[in-house]
């Protein structure tokens, strides 16, 4: 019995373990507000393009697709080398390549945004701000999350791996949502 | 929900890549109704490579996997109703 209670005691001692929940609970917390946020916007950007036509196809007219398109593929190549590094692959220089794949994305399209300006500037209604507002929002996404791969590529611990990975597949994913809705619709 | 446990990373890239390249041309090339169908597929099947194949969200949560899924196809849904019905 002594030795039980002395078990007891050697064990209430002991740290409590670290809650595995609690971090992941806040990283879809934050995804899904994300996401909310997003699809609020974009569904005020369907409804804006329903109700004045005649400024969506100008906005249309302003946008380089092929050049949306290149900038997919570099985010969704980026997304890949981040898989890579969730998944044990050489995290560090996984997590760079996926950074740099976020800011050659971010190059993209400022270089588009310039081709886009002086039409958009011209152009009346809440159709150019939405859109303004949500592929500026979302660069600025991945700028972020960008730097925040860089950083956990300094000292990769797979848990930080992983979160930073969705996080990232998150800005992914959210671009996938606005090609069709801005660019191909 | 299992099918992705095998398949390598850069085969689901070349899908997705696939798929935003045949998205693009559907763009360009389709009439507004046919359009809004290819457009809203390819978009789903994009989110959920991503999901499926990248995250690999089902083997740790399969009801979140869905609920992403499912978000992403009423967003996709909603595109494609939108281009057929407007252009």
């Amino acid at each position: 019995m002594n030795v039980a209670l002395r078990s007891r005691s050697l064990d209430d001692a002991r740290p409590a373990p670290e809650p595995e929940g609690g971090m992941e609970l806040l990283l879809w917390i934050l995804v899904w507000s994300e996401f909310i946020i997003f699809g609020a916007l974009l569904g005020a950007f369907l409804i804006m393009g329903v109700i004045d036509p005649s400024a969506l196809a100008v906005l249309h007219r302003a946008l380089d697709l092929p050049l949306a398109g290149i900038a997919t593929a570099t985010l969704l190549t980026s997304g890949c080398f981040a898989t890579r590094a969730t998944f044990g692959h050489n995290p560090r220089p996984n997590l760079v390549a996926a950074a740099m794949g976020g800011f050659a994305f971010c190059a993209l399209k400022i270089v588009s945004f310039g081709y886009e300006l002086p039409t958009l500037a011209a152009m009346d209604g809440r159709l150019p701000e939405l859109y303004w507002l949500i592929t500026g929002f979302h660069l600025a996404h991945v700028l972020f999350v960008g730097a925040l791969l860089l950083v956990v590529a300094w000292r990769p611990a797979p848990r930080q791996v992983a979160t930073v990975a969705t996080v990232w597949h998150l800005v992914d994913l959210i671009w996938l949502l606005i090609l069709p809705v801005i660019y191909l619709g | 929900m299992q099918l992705s446990r095998d398949i390598p990373f850069p085969a689901i890239l070349l899908a997705l890549l696939l798929a935003t390249g045949a998205s693009l041309l559907a763009a360009a090339a389709f009439a507004p109704g046919p359009r809004g169908v290819a457009i809203a597929m390819l978009s789903l099947t994009k989110a959920a490579l991503v999901v499926l194949g990248f995250m690999r969200l089902h083997r740790e949560s399969p009801t979140l996997a869905t609920a992403l899924i499912g978000y992403a196809a009423l967003l996709c849904m909603l595109t494609g109703i939108k281009i057929a019905l407007v252009g």
